[in-house]
């Protein structure tokens, strides 16, 4: 497994060097912008804000390197977060016709009264749409994997639930979630809104998170 | 970027997490106690097809207390207190209901109400020694409930009942419950506490191990700060049972349940109690749910919430000897 991660890591990473990102982009209005930022309103497993920034490699075919940071709202800002970075290519160029696959690397941390984890995983993302300059509609289908997490406890768990709890690197069998759905977009200038709205299940359809929606209102700024 | 060095960074990485020991989360004894089938030490009853985690304290002749947990999907550890009754004469009788607590787990589709009735009366047959010993019901929360509809189906097995805030005796009470107890600001830490570890931990239905696991972590909710349930703080527990859980829910959703439709005769005053500090409770939930029966007496706990058993039972061992006694 810990092989897998380090696999994983190695072409991600190596990656960074010739392609590149994963916002919601509109494929068709990207002309010659070579950055993006965007924000983004999130139902991410709870409400959540995201920045991320996208630079295009100057390539005949449209490659991004992309990066985004996502807190879940909350009092405490630091506790808890997720950082995904990677890349994003068009594969399928056919007119206004258009699929694309990104690839990110993710490190997220969670911490409540009991528990600190955190997470190294990866994000696998196909999207295949109608790509208007002005607008564009795609389906998408999303693989949200938790490869490997680090779990620390804290003394009220300890005394209150299991002291013999054992902090460490834990492996899940099935740690995967499925998301799919659709992404639309309206794009006027330098700028693009879009809205993603997913279906989320675990990868053996056998059981959902507590809310098993994936809601993404998204602002992107272009320029050169 | 400079390729060589993120390669490096990686396999710097790659050799940093080698050094660590996975730890398997699917095996008991690493974020969950083991259940009686895998530690033959803990105290344990094999009935009706399962193996209950259960303990006596008392004289084994005198009239029996049972102790119903709540949940479903918690365990008896926080309701430990009541076994300060075995030193007023009385024979309390603990488990954690099947699935749960340190009990056999069993798969989703083999829960249903009337398997837990029927745990209940392999529980009291095995306890009972003798035809003349009373038994009564002593019900937290869900357990509450269930003694509710133990005793709607066998109203001449018991011989009196205490209800410690049951969360609704029909599908229409536990909603208002419901309601009440679980408003939630989808903007606050305490949801995203509840919510965001979702994407870290995901379990298949047969991997009761993560799952208790998933809900033992979400238990901080129930007691954080200005909670409307008035909860003190962190009560203990072993292990939750998460399938139990989902099951019963999905009966409560997808059937629906009404346990009062043959209350009306039973005959013996019940005892209800509830903590002062439970906004979702109090004394208009408490008639709502005293009305069903022809008999029934309803004690405030001053200063506690819905956890009175463990955080205030000073207060409520004598209302509940008190009743006990009445009954002898």
């Amino acid at each position: 497994m810990i092989k897998n991660i380090t696999w994983i890591l190695l072409v991600l990473l190596t990656c960074f060097n010739i392609r590149g990102y994963a916002q919601v982009i509109n494929w068709g209005s990207l002309e010659n912008s070579d950055h993006i930022i965007s924000a983004g309103f999130e139902w991410d497993y709870s409400v959540s804000y995201s920045l991320g920034y996208a630079y295009r490699i100057n390539t005949e075919t449209p490659i991004l390197l992309r990066g985004k940071f996502s807190v879940p709202s909350g009092e405490n800002v630091v506790d808890d977060f997720k950082t995904m970075v990677g890349a994003e290519v068009v594969v399928l160029d056919h007119s206004r016709i258009k699929a694309s696959i990104s690839a990110q690397a993710v490190y997220r941390r969670y911490e409540n009264p009991l528990v600190r984890m955190m997470n190294f995983g990866s994000y696998f993302n196909c999207a295949i749409g109608y790509y208007h300059s002005s607008w564009f509609i795609a389906g998408e289908i999303s693989f949200d994997n938790a490869i490997v997490s680090n779990l620390k406890h804290s003394e009220s768990f300890r005394q209150t639930i299991f002291s013999d709890v054992k902090d460490g690197w834990y492996q899940p069998t099935n740690a995967g979630n499925f998301l799919y759905g659709v992404q639309v977009g309206y794009s006027l200038g330098k700028s693009d809104l879009t809205l993603n709205l997913n279906l989320v299940t675990t990868q053996d359809y056998s059981t959902t998170p507590l809310i098993p929606y994936y809601l993404r209102l998204g602002y992107n700024y272009r320029f050169d | 970027m400079n390729v060589k060095g993120l390669i490096a960074v990686a396999i710097a990485y790659g050799a940093l997490l080698s050094c660590q020991e996975e730890l398997d989360m699917s095996e008991p004894g690493t974020l969950v106690p083991q259940t009686v089938m895998e530690d033959s030490s803990l105290p344990s009853v094999t009935l009706n097809g399962t193996s209950l985690h259960a303990e006596t304290y008392g004289n084994p002749d005198s009239n029996i207390v049972i102790y119903l947990h709540g949940g479903p999907g918690a365990d008896y550890q926080n309701g430990m207190n009541v076994s300060q009754l075995a030193e007023e004469g009385y024979y309390v009788v603990f488990y954690d209901q099947r699935g749960t607590g340190l009990s056999q787990r069993h798969a989703y589709e083999e829960y249903s109400i009337q398997l837990y009735l029927d745990d209940l009366s392999a529980v009291i047959e095995h306890y009972k020694s003798d035809f003349d010993q009373k038994v009564f019901l002593f019900g937290h929360s869900w357990g509450a409930m269930l003694a509710a509809a133990y005793i709607n189906e066998y109203p001449e097995r018991i011989d009196g009942a205490i209800f410690a805030e049951a969360g609704g005796f029909n599908k229409d009470l536990l909603d208002e419950y419901g309601e009440n107890s679980r408003k939630i600001d989808v903007l606050s830490e305490l949801t995203s506490d509840l919510l965001y570890y979702d994407q870290f931990l995901t379990g298949t239905v047969d991997e009761h191990e993560l799952l208790d696991y998933k809900l033992a972590i979400a238990s901080s909710f129930t007691y954080a700060e200005n909670n409307g349930e008035g909860i003190e703080g962190p009560s203990p527990f072993w292990r939750n049972g998460a399938i139990v859980l989902k099951a019963f829910t999905d009966v409560s959703e997808n059937e629906g349940f009404d346990f009062t439709t043959n209350l009306g005769q039973f005959q013996t005053e019940v005892l209800f109690i509830y903590g002062e500090n439970n906004q979702s409770y109090g004394l208009s939930f408490a008639e709502k749910e005293a009305e069903f029966f022809p008999q029934s007496r309803i004690v405030q706990i001053d200063d506690t919430g819905h956890e009175m058993i463990h955080f205030k039972w000073p207060s409520v061992q004598p209302v509940v000897l008190e009743y006990l006694n009445s009954l002898k």
